[in-house]
């Protein structure tokens, strides 16, 4: 269990870094398109609120996961 | 001394059922308020925030969206700290006291042709004080019945703080209708809206007075006389590795998969019915209120559950379930409710035309009535406003001048009693994530810092990750909509977002949480 743990501890943390470039590309290609007010605020509302959220758990998560942080909790 | 021990369990359970009905009453009006706001949002936006000012437009989004993911977190944070620096019970007494008195307020601001910008201005603030009251809660009254509650049966008795959001949601739609229903319509909209507001001081009034006579938390109060608080519960919680793992730990394997199953069982799918249906406002919302009530004691029989089994393996059985039935469960809605697939009885059909002009505008109205042989009836309402004079309606945009649409299906009673049924098994994944959470929260932290500790996952989890169901789902539906006036090729394409979330929540909690409750007294 402690191997598979720590495996998946580079998946999430690679998730969280993936997820940045991936969600301000999104933004910038999707308001480029149509620059409408609704557009700006969801796109605001992802990039300021949700994806740092996303990628700083997930990759901190990741991390303690790999150094088997959590392999004393089961 | 078999009757002083019976007689002394006797004042154990009935102290422990004030401290829940204390606790449950509180949060259950913190709910009620928060949710009336939501609940009356078009009345607000006309009454606050019109259209046509852009400040106070921008100030409605804020208000909608800061309220919930920005505030509600920081809440957390400003009374989690002042909970374990002080102790649980001033420190949920004054969020519900600032969450009584910004509601009542709500109630009393005059409207925006009153008082101009300062009304919207007003609201706003007033809003943003809910947010952050709700974010004192929740923590407050889960940590307060939990440290009351003996170890064995944690689960059970914090699953009665669980029930509180539904009944919540449930209330604060029941006293709208009931006030809507007395006054009537045109009086309600003109100022009886603002009833459910003022209504909540006396709710309000009377759970302080209830929670004025509850006693502090033993083990909190055991640990002030010790001299044993933390003296910096934020950089204790979010600074030192051991307790910064169990909070990431909390967010990512529970409340974030937890949050969007909540949102998704209660608010998308009443969206869905309204929305991708066109289920009727009414009978979509009876559908809703049906499946909470039946649903809402399952808080208790999986809260309790996770006394005896473990809280972990309900929590991720319910997502887990969630995930692979929500799109077949959300099919089937789709598919009751879809015109395409039923027989019209054509000789019934009826169509009505109206013209009238009003000031220096014509206004046509198409009202057409279908009915298919299930039973199921369909009105559409089309209205086309547009200047009378020729000139001037050449030179308005096209935009200006396409119809207001409105679709309204009323489902025959076999298909309104199936949609229960499909509503009431996604509540069900509901109460089985969210009943034995609060306990499971609460066995994650010290006492030092558990207020702090638990609440900032869990406005994360239920307020950021579950409050963003409805928009980035409403997102993902456009997305497939393969032109301006054409239908989405993917009706269902919203449930990418709770199906991906709760999946990853699973995966990460099956793999990294413990299955047995802890004894919170000897840590």
């Amino acid at each position: 269990m402690s191997a598979i743990q720590k495996i998946m501890g580079i998946v999430w943390a690679a998730m969280g870094v993936g997820i940045v470039p991936l969600a301000i590309r999104q933004a910038m290609t999707e308001i480029a398109k149509k620059p409408s007010e609704e557009n700006w605020i969801f796109w605001s509302i992802v990039i300021v609120v949700l994806m740092p959220i996303i990628a700083f758990s997930l990759i901190t998560f990741g991390v303690f996961a790999l150094k088997g942080e959590y392999d004393d909790i089961n | 001394m078999a009757q002083n021990v019976s007689a002394s369990h006797t004042e154990e359970v009935s102290s422990t059922r004030r401290v829940i009905a204390a606790s449950s009453v509180g949060t259950l009006i913190e709910w009620y308020d928060f949710y009336i706001f939501g609940s009356l949002a078009k009345i607000i936006s006309e009454q606050f925030f019109p259209k046509d000012n852009p400040t106070a437009a921008l100030l409605a989004t804020l208000a909608t969206f800061a309220a919930g993911f920005v505030v509600r977190p920081f809440g957390a944070l400003f009374f989690g700290r002042l909970g374990d620096l002080i102790g649980r019970k001033y420190t949920f007494l004054v969020t519900l006291v600032i969450m009584g008195g910004s509601t009542f307020v709500i109630g009393l601001v005059p409207g925006y042709a009153q008082i101009g910008f300062w009304a919207p201005a007003i609201v706003f603030v007033l809003r943003l004080l809910q947010g952050l009251a709700l974010g004192g809660e929740y923590g407050g009254a889960a940590t307060y019945v939990a440290e009351h509650s003996p170890d064995n049966q944690r689960g059970y008795w914090t699953s009665f703080i669980q029930t509180t959001a539904t009944f919540g949601l449930f209330i604060s739609l029941g006293v709208i209708l009931a006030v809507r229903q007395t006054l009537g319509l045109e009086t309600f909209n003109d100022w009886g809206w603002r009833v459910p507001f003022l209504l909540s001081i006396f709710l309000v009034g009377v759970s302080v007075f209830i929670r004025m006579k509850m006693s502090e938390s033993p083990l909190f109060a055991k640990l002030k006389k010790e001299g044993k608080t933390s003296a910096n519960p934020l950089a204790e919680s979010f600074q030192k590795k051991d307790n910064l793992k169990m909070v990431l730990l909390a967010l990512l394997g529970a409340t974030a998969g937890q949050g969007v199953v909540w949102y998704t069982g209660q608010f998308y799918a009443l969206s869905f019915l309204q929305n991708a249906c066109n289920v009727e406002f009414v009978q979509s919302n009876i559908i809703i209120s049906i499946a909470l009530v039946i649903g809402t004691p399952f808080f208790v029989i999986f809260g309790s559950l996770s006394d005896k089994i473990g809280r972990k393996w309900i929590m991720m059985a319910g997502m887990l379930i969630a995930v692979v039935s929500y799109r077949p469960i959300y099919t089937v809605m789709y598919d009751a409710a879809n015109l395409k697939k039923k027989t019209e009885i054509t000789e019934k059909t009826v169509i009505e035309h109206k013209a009238e002009v009003k000031g220096t505008d014509s206004l046509k109205t198409t009202i057409t009535k279908k009915v298919f042989t299930d039973g199921t009836t369909f009105k559409e309402t089309k209205k086309e406003k547009f200047p009378v004079d020729p000139a001037a309606k050449a030179a308005l945009p096209k935009d200006k001048l396409k119809p207001e649409t409105k679709k309204e299906t009323v489902l025959p009673q076999d298909i309104f009693m199936k949609m229960i049924g499909l509503v009431f098994i996604q509540v069900i994944f509901v109460t089985m994530v969210y009943g034995p959470i609060a306990a499971f929260l609460v066995e994650l932290f010290p006492t030092r810092i558990r207020y702090t500790s638990m609440s900032l996952p869990y406005h994360i989890g239920n307020g950021v990750f579950g409050g963003l169901v409805p928009l980035i789902s409403t997102r993902l539906v456009e997305a497939t909509r393969p032109g301006p006036d054409l239908p989405p090729s993917d009706p269902l394409a919203g449930l990418w977002y709770p199906i991906l979330i709760a999946a990853v929540s699973c995966v990460i909690g099956v793999l990294y949480m413990k299955n047995r409750p802890t004894a919170i007294e000897t840590e």
